[in-house]
């Protein structure tokens, strides 16, 4: 019986690990993408220049949420202190990246 | 055996070996203030380089230097290697010493290329006119890509070690959160390379 129970847990461990499997590669295939976009957007000329730079930040940003929440694992429960962490983090690193540009 | 006792070979790892014991769920979490301490440094040097990236003294500017297709093939690389380190890591929790060891075999390859890759362009640079000391752009440059390349370096050989050490003691709740914690490095390495790609080589091609 207890052999069993401990064989059932482990094939539900499996499982999930296969369906994140594929998860992980679809937000890969997203963060491809989303870099071929922006390299696309500078190779091309096709975006407006004033429009460029914003739509750059935008895409690098969207897919360093995509890291943090699927290959980093920022989605499993129990990550709020992580997500504290690294919130403070990017907090505190615009404030001084942007002093520094202004500042120096 | 202590709190691993119930994890043997033959019943394999829980579904989280990372945060089973006290220990790992400790390492974890204090890895990932490490993570937040270290975006403010990069995020410094950024800045640092957003201030002084036209200060370049006559010398060649982001428009001469960067060359696209180069730095394309490095983000590939490094995206990817983000993607089998994730991998490795699914292998571990479903207990497979040999495919952890093949994918993360595989990230340290493609994180040697990566930096061949980045020795390449920096000797290139140098050629150009382009050093550490010949202006401030020169030195915010390879201040941030370097810190960046130093970090690329640190995460193969940290994963070698590891990847000896379980081939000597195998899987269990010990080595778990060391893969684990490994493993977020490599990620967050990949993470400030996005920034790079797009803060310094894109936006420099765009000047």
């Amino acid at each position: 019986m207890k052999a069993n129970a401990e064989q059932t847990k482990n094939q539900t461990a499996v499982q999930t690990s296969q369906e994140s499997a594929w998860k992980h590669v679809t937000s890969f295939a997203v963060m491809i993408v989303l870099t071929a976009i922006a390299f696309a957007a500078v190779a091309t000329n096709l975006v407006p220049s004033h429009l460029l730079v914003p739509l750059l930040l935008t895409l690098a940003a969207v897919q360093v949420v995509v890291q943090l929440y699927t290959f980093m694992h920022l989605n499993q429960k129990g990550s709020g202190f992580p997500v504290a962490f690294m919130a403070s983090g990017i907090f505190i690193g615009v404030i001084s990246a942007v002093a520094l540009m202004i500042l120096v | 055996m202590g709190a691993g006792n119930h994890a043997t070979a033959t019943t394999g790892l829980p579904a989280h070996p990372e945060k089973a014991t006290f220990e790992g769920k400790n390492k974890v979490l204090g890895f990932w203030l490490f993570l937040g301490a270290e975006t403010v440094l990069f995020a410094c040097l950024f800045g640092t380089y957003l201030a002084l990236k036209n200060s370049h003294l006559g010398g060649p500017t982001t428009q001469d230097l960067f060359e696209i297709p180069l730095v394309a093939a490095a983000t590939i690389i490094l995206l990817t290697s983000s993607l089998t380190s994730v991998l490795a890591v699914l292998e571990m929790k479903r207990n497979h010493l040999g495919r952890m060891q093949f994918w993360f075999g595989v990230t340290v390859l493609l994180g040697l290329a990566f930096l061949g890759l980045e020795i390449y362009e920096f000797v290139h640079y140098v050629h150009e006119g382009h050093t550490f000391t010949s202006s401030a752009f020169g030195s915010a440059f390879y201040a941030l890509v370097g810190t960046h390349g130093s970090h690329v370096l640190f995460g193969t050989v940290w994963i070698t070690t590891l990847m000896v050490q379980a081939a000597k003691r195998g899987l269990n709740l010990d080595m778990a959160p060391k893969f684990y914690v490994a493993s977020l490095y490599w990620h967050f390495v990949d993470v400030v390379w996005v920034f790079i790609f797009t803060v310094v080589y894109l936006m420099g091609k765009v000047g």
